[in-house]
């Protein structure tokens, strides 16, 4: 009998940082139902968004670095919700940065602004953070597959 | 009424989680740099500066300096590229 597997929640991360690439892949390890799709800058990013909305796939969050090359996170951000197809993603600014205005910018585009974390006990609640701005059925299914 | 000012011996003293918990509330991110199998992270911190060197990229840390010398952002600022700085501007 072949047994089907779950469907993935995709989720698209756009940093310029391979070592905090490889910082989230890992974390997100617990959440065997998550798929990432990285990508080196908010462009690149943007046009695979572009290409999943013309195939009708939305993944269930992205997250954007916010200082990076050609396209930094905030510009993508504000790309994406110009797109019809993201006007409500959950998306999160996942910066260095605690500035207000970054913040004040993050909640005009209707984002979540996650601090990078400096030891292992934030890069917890920095994931727990990113799962939490997923919809209500995704967190569900997210943490169910973890818990198994 | 005005925040007093975090003072490097102040921070000096606390115990590692409340360090971290500070650094990741008020630190602002100055740069990255390698160090042999290291990876170090600079932050500034009211008035003085604190380097974190990282074992395991933000997992593991080794050791964490404070200093007020300007000398320190010397390493950091030799990895920013003039040419980068104009693009950016143009």
């Amino acid at each position: 009998m072949t047994q089907q597997l779950p469907p993935k929640n995709l989720v698209l991360y756009a940093d310029d940082d391979i070592d905090d690439i490889d910082l989230i892949r890992d974390a997100f390890r617990h959440y065997p139902s998550v798929e990432i799709v990285d990508f080196e800058n908010g462009e690149a990013l943007l046009h695979y968004a572009q290409h999943l909305a013309s195939v009708d796939v939305t993944p269930c969050l992205i997250i954007l670095d916010v200082n990076m090359p050609r396209m930094d996170g905030k510009l993508t951000l504000r790309a994406l919700r110009s797109m019809e197809s993201y006007q409500h993603t959950p998306v999160i600014l996942y910066t260095t940065s605690t500035l207000p205005d970054e913040k004040a910018f993050a909640r005009k585009f209707n984002a979540g602004f996650v601090t990078k974390p400096l030891c292992v006990d934030q890069i917890r609640i920095a994931v727990d953070l990113f799962v939490d701005h997923c919809s209500e059925d995704v967190r569900r299914t997210i943490k169910k597959q973890s818990e198994k | 009424m005005t925040k007093k000012a975090l003072e490097r011996k102040e921070f000096d003293e606390m115990p590692p989680d409340k360090q971290f918990e500070v650094l990741h509330r008020d630190g602002v991110y100055i740069g990255k740099r390698k160090e042999g199998e290291e990876t170090v992270v600079l932050l500034q911190l009211s008035s003085f500066y604190v380097e974190l060197y990282y074992t395991k990229y933000r997992k593991e840390v080794s050791r964490l300096l404070t200093s007020d010398d300007t000398e320190i952002l010397q390493p950091y600022l030799e990895q920013i590229h003039v040419r980068d700085l104009k693009k950016k501007k143009e």
